[in-house]
């Protein structure tokens, strides 16, 4: 039980701490944004719409992911004051609610984002029959079932996450979603491309040439901030249950809270890139924070 | 993490007694490891995932970026003629219907012709301006938000194409710098 035990060389990979204070901040952040598109979205009228519902639910699994790192340093707070054992079986079970909530959250994250992109090929692809095909109550069906699954199966990987099982799995299910949503956004973007071209060859056109790169930075940096933001913790998971002895694995390991701070920043920059851009929400921030003053 | 500890507590040793206990998470160390002999520099995974995921992502941009260049070559044919009615709405819209119809209207199909007179006439409802009516409109029960359409924006009218509001999509601003990209992020408008 003893760190005595440990034998501690000059050379260890000590644990790469991130201060509470930048913590707290990026946390608090990150649910106070999402939260504001939650109450943004329920005010408005206009945005009963699909698309926005679909931007409230990576809110509000962006929401769920800062709030379990919230929750899980108050709990550790709480257990160095001494108000909590660190082995009771209270605490076990809130640690594991906690494990399914953090899941749930990425789980969340993940089918929220592809439905994004669903909904944004099916207006491009199929404009005219948009409005039959994406109806208000088979959206908010849709929503239904993707958060039921992955509430199913953040219960069950936080109960088994010992099980190469369901490791395995969801280790999976990350690059194959990303991979997915990588190819609708490229078709949409290849439309795009052709379309301006018939539009740049119109005989009476005066339309500038646009600039090829914006659209393609755009979408680099949509995936790649989702990349960067959640594959090291993938990782981490990863190497955690094959090769935990591995001095190589520990060292990766030992930046584990970084990795935890780079998913809370996921919940702050997935509002800017999703939701800010859009200019009714943004037209309803404006009102609401000029109707408090 | 404490998910960690689910994973760790088969392999690994039990807690670290308290008085190790770091202001933050509690960690469970997996046990002696030995740093002895180690071929590579220690951090060598964490680097080598990162340089691995900045390539990848850098490959994404290039790749990406070529596309914009060589553009899409093949299409359905009834994207094209979905696009082209599209389009002519849109043309026709700014005051150009004649010229651009004759160039595609030989090529429409029936159904994006009626589809395009709608359009043409919805577009023509909002905006007040008379447009000749080349037919009766098509019953729909789409709903198109307003578009409101500054006239001082005639200069620039392809690019106002983007500014179509089809099913479901709210773009009222009268903004030129949403483009091609904008399909990616904000509401998609359709992009011709």
């Amino acid at each position: 039980e003893n760190i005595s035990d440990f034998s501690l060389n000059i050379t260890d990979c000590t644990q790469v701490v991130v201060p509470e204070e930048v913590f707290f901040t990026v946390a608090a952040a990150g649910i106070l944004e999402n939260l504001l598109i939650l109450i943004a979205v329920i005010r408005n009228k206009n945005l009963h719409l699909p698309m926005y519902f679909f931007i409230c639910s990576l809110a509000i699994s962006d929401m769920l992911g800062s709030l379990y790192k919230t929750l899980e340093n108050i709990f550790i707070i709480l257990c160095k004051m001494g108000y909590l054992t660190r082995h009771g079986d209270f605490e076990k079970k809130l640690d594991d609610a906690m494990d399914s909530m953090f899941i749930l959250s990425l789980l969340g994250s993940i089918f929220s984002l592809l439905a994004i992109a669903a909904d944004r090929y099916i207006t491009i692809f199929y404009a005219l029959r948009y409005h039959n095909i994406m109806t208000l109550r088979r959206a908010l069906v849709i929503l239904a079932v993707i958060w039921a699954f992955c509430a199913g199966s953040s219960i069950a990987i936080a109960l088994f996450s010992y099980e190469a099982a369901t490791v395995i799995p969801f280790t999976i299910l990350f690059p194959l979603m990303m991979f997915f949503i990588l190819c609708l956004y490229v078709h949409m973007f290849l439309l795009a491309r052709s379309h301006a071209k018939k539009i740049a060859s119109l005989p009476s056109s005066t339309v500038h040439h646009r600039t090829n790169m914006k659209g393609a930075i755009t979408l680099t940096i949509f995936l790649g901030v989702f990349l960067c933001c959640w594959a090291p913790f993938v990782l981490h998971i990863l190497l955690a249950r094959f090769c935990p002895h591995n001095p190589y694995c520990a060292c990766y390991m030992s930046i584990f809270h970084v990795n935890g701070t780079l998913i809370m920043c996921n919940a702050i920059i997935n509002p800017m890139i999703f939701a800010f851009r859009s200019p009714e929400l943004r037209s309803t921030f404006k009102k609401m924070f000029y109707c408090s003053r | 993490m404490s998910a960690l500890r689910l994973i760790s507590n088969r392999t690994s040793q039990p807690a670290l007694s308290n008085s190790d206990y770091t202001w933050d998470y509690e960690y469970y160390e997996y046990g002696p490891v030995s740093f002895e002999g180690l071929k590579a520099h220690k951090y060598s995974i964490v680097i080598g995932f990162w340089v691995g995921l900045a390539v990848f992502v850098i490959f994404m941009f290039f790749v990406l970026t070529l596309l914009t260049k060589t553009g899409a070559p093949h299409q359905d044919n009834a994207e094209l003629s979905e696009k082209r009615f599209r389009m002519n709405s849109f043309v026709a819209d700014f005051g150009r219907p004649l010229e651009s119809e004759r160039v595609f209207s030989h090529q429409m199909a029936e159904e994006s012709q009626s589809l395009f007179h709608f359009c043409i006439n919805e577009v023509d409802h909002r905006n007040k301006e008379k447009e000749n009516q080349k037919g009766p409109s098509l019953e729909s029960n789409t709903h198109f938000h307003e578009v409101p359409k500054s006239s001082g924006m005639l200069e620039e009218d392809l690019h106002c194409l983007t500014k179509f509001n089809i099913p479901n999509f709210v773009n009222t601003e009268q903004n030129s710098s949403l483009g091609e990209d904008d399909l990616l992020i904000s509401e998609p408008p359709i992009i011709l």
